[in-house]
């Protein structure tokens, strides 16, 4: 039975709906970080990751589907050729969003380049690693409990 | 009215430190409310410029902004971002009612306008200028107090239509606040990065 969804339970089965903050760091020259707020529903090819700040207003609201990938910020919407490519443009690397479906649920998906550790998914935590290409970017992911 | 209450708060309250809740109200879908997230914290702040947001539940985040530059600390994430404090601050609620040190400097960034009293405070509408579109409107209320208006509450309309309200308690007006809660040290072995 789907988990309840008041107080914020990290997932909500009926929505597949995931909330809890991220944070990513690419050792770029100079180094870049972004930390938000999130939510990621939908299904790997058709879904949606809404960032927001920690005072609680929405950042930037990902949407993607097969063959379009939009991001809506403010008043402006804008187009990009995948999701991968609009997860760059937001948070600086482009964070393999369709595989987090797979890597929240503790199942292991390949992604060239990246390494995820699921270990810690019973805490609630997630972390993955981009060896390559360069520079080198670790995505770092806690759900709410 | 608001108007004058925000004018006598930005002018008499140079520090001050609450308690708050805020609450997360996202936008609502096909006919169905929005969800909401509670969290509480407290606030502290010394105009102009200096402020903090210390959240204590659910999780854990620091907000500071020490004049300069505005630090961003997660616990459970162990991150720390920072950035330029006037690159950020300007049309955020905090330059509202922490970082500004006058109305004028205020309406540099805002178009201000009064509204009628609520719930027992005096409130205006603060319709950020700046064309980053990422807010609708800021709505400040004022709850009267003993020594001059004080903080009730910061209702937040965003563009998508998110809510967040931040109601204050336990308001200390002119708080000695130490100025040691206005530096931030990034806490050992915490990735501090610019953002």
């Amino acid at each position: 039975c789907a988990t309840s969804t008041k107080g914020g339970a990290s997932f909500d089965a009926e929505t597949n709906r995931w909330s809890g903050r991220l944070a990513l760091n690419v050792a770029s020259e100079p180094p870049q970080s972004f930390s938000a707020g999130f939510e990621l529903s939908g299904q790997p090819d058709k879904g949606e990751l809404r960032l927001t700040s920690p005072l609680g207003n929405i950042l930037g609201v990902m949407q993607w589907q097969p063959g379009q990938a939009l991001l809506s910020q403010g008043e402006q919407v804008r187009q990009f050729d995948s999701v991968e490519a609009l997860a760059a443009e937001v948070t600086g690397a482009p964070i393999p969003v369709r595989a987090l479906f797979a890597w929240l649920r503790g199942q292991p998906e390949e992604v060239t380049g990246w390494q995820a550790d699921l270990g810690q998914l019973p805490a609630g935590r997630l972390s993955a690693q981009r060896q390559m290409p360069l520079p080198t970017a670790e995505l770092r992911i806690v759900l709410d409990r | 009215g608001g108007l004058d209450s925000l004018a006598q708060f930005v002018k008499d309250t140079r520090s001050g430190k609450a308690n708050f809740t805020q609450v997360v109200t996202a936008p609502g879908k096909d006919g169905q409310p929005g969800r909401s997230k509670t969290q509480t914290g407290t606030f502290e702040f010394q105009r102009p410029g200096k402020f903090r947001f210390t959240y204590a539940k659910p999780f854990e985040q620091t907000i500071v902004a020490d004049g300069k530059t505005l630090w961003l600390y997660d616990v459970d994430l162990n991150q720390v971002t920072s950035r330029q404090q006037e690159q950020v601050l300007g049309s955020t609620p905090a330059a509202i009612v922490a970082a500004a040190p006058d109305v004028k400097a205020l309406e540099k960034d805002f178009t201000l306008a009064e509204e009628p009293e609520k719930d027992g405070q005096q409130w205006v509408k603060a319709t950020p200028k700046s064309r980053d579109g990422q807010l609708q409107t800021i709505r400040v209320g004022f709850k009267p107090g003993s020594k001059g208006p004080e903080l009730g509450t910061l209702d937040i309309l965003d563009s998508f239509g998110q809510r967040s309200v931040l109601t204050f308690s336990g308001f200390d007006v002119n708080a000695a606040v130490p100025t040691s809660q206005f530096v931030f040290t990034p806490p050992k072995g915490a990735d501090v990065l610019k953002q």
